[in-house]
């Protein structure tokens, strides 16, 4: 590991389709990733809320199912991970992409090449990638820290990118 | 030689940082707390096979608890990362860059380090 020069030449960004970053704040540098993302603790933090959401809410679905019957309790348990599954595909992949925790955090998936919106099909492929990111030890996550990119394997496998909103804001 | 040492990463300060100060927190947390805690590796729970970065937590933990041999045994992936942390933490607030190539061979050797470890090899 060495040190760099930290003064970089002003240079723009490729155009990536986004919006780019205001001159005032140099979130690009030449030699990093080819527009602003999302650093590890916003992600990390948004991550720790979407988790602490779905965990509540599996907790007061079964609570509900499993007061009332044996079988319904069972039955919520499914309904549980149908709405956790949706929750990441519908909201990762719709217009803003952003689930509860990443709004919290002001961050957005986007396209890698439009900076648009990944769309449903492609929330699906981040959902599934997510878990191949956690096999090994979670070294899929870990990946971002040192990719010039700073994608994750879900990330790379769904063509996305985890952007800060005041750099791609949401359009409606 | 520049396809072995591949491109240059300019790691993130913040990031570094944030990966830090998680891993020495849990570390201490797990060195304080009864028991222990660990999240098991999904891939040697599915399959048998360790991971490079199985044994990490022992390793970790142990390092902070100021027993490098066995966290040398666990991963010698352990010890560095805690002196790389401390380096990182109470060193001066640097951007710092590293060989895509060198992040490549670390993980390489921990992953036969660990198949070694676990017979598989």
């Amino acid at each position: 590991m060495s040190e760099q020069d930290p003064q970089v030449p002003a240079q723009e960004p490729p155009a990536t389709g986004a919006p780019p970053p205001p001159a005032a704040q140099p979130a690009w540098t030449p030699q990093g990733p080819s527009g602003p993302r999302a650093g590890f603790g916003r992600r990390l933090v948004a991550a720790l809320v979407d988790g602490l959401v779905l965990t509540v809410g599996f907790l007061v679905l079964f609570g509900i199912g499993a007061a009332i019957s044996e079988g319904l309790g069972l039955f919520m348990v499914f309904v549980a991970i149908a709405g956790a599954l949706a929750y990441y595909i519908v909201l990762e992949g719709g217009p803003t992409g952003q689930t509860l925790g990443k709004r919290a955090l002001n961050i957005r998936v986007v396209d890698q090449n439009t900076g648009g919106p990944i769309g449903y099909g492609r929330g699906a492929i981040r959902l599934v990638a997510r878990y191949l990111s956690q096999i090994p030890c979670y070294l899929g996550y870990l990946w971002m820290l040192w990719d010039k990119e700073k994608q994750t394997w879900h990330d790379k496998l769904s063509t996305s990118v985890v952007v800060p909103v005041e750099y791609y804001p949401v359009t409606r | 030689m520049r396809g072995l040492a591949g491109y240059e990463i300019p790691l993130d300060g913040a990031d570094l940082r944030t990966a830090s100060a998680l891993l020495l927190g849990c570390a201490a947390l797990r060195a304080a707390a009864p028991g222990e805690l660990g999240v098991p590796c999904p891939l040697r729970e599915l399959t048998g096979i360790p991971c490079p970065f199985c044994g990490m937590t022992t390793s970790v933990t142990a390092t902070v608890e100021l027993d490098p041999v066995e966290a040398v045994a666990a991963n010698p992936g352990g010890p560095l990362l805690v002196l790389l942390a401390l380096a990182i933490l109470l060193g001066p607030a640097r951007r710092l860059v590293v060989r895509s190539g060198l992040v490549y061979f670390a993980l390489a050797a921990l992953w036969l380090w660990e198949l070694n470890r676990f017979s598989i090899l």
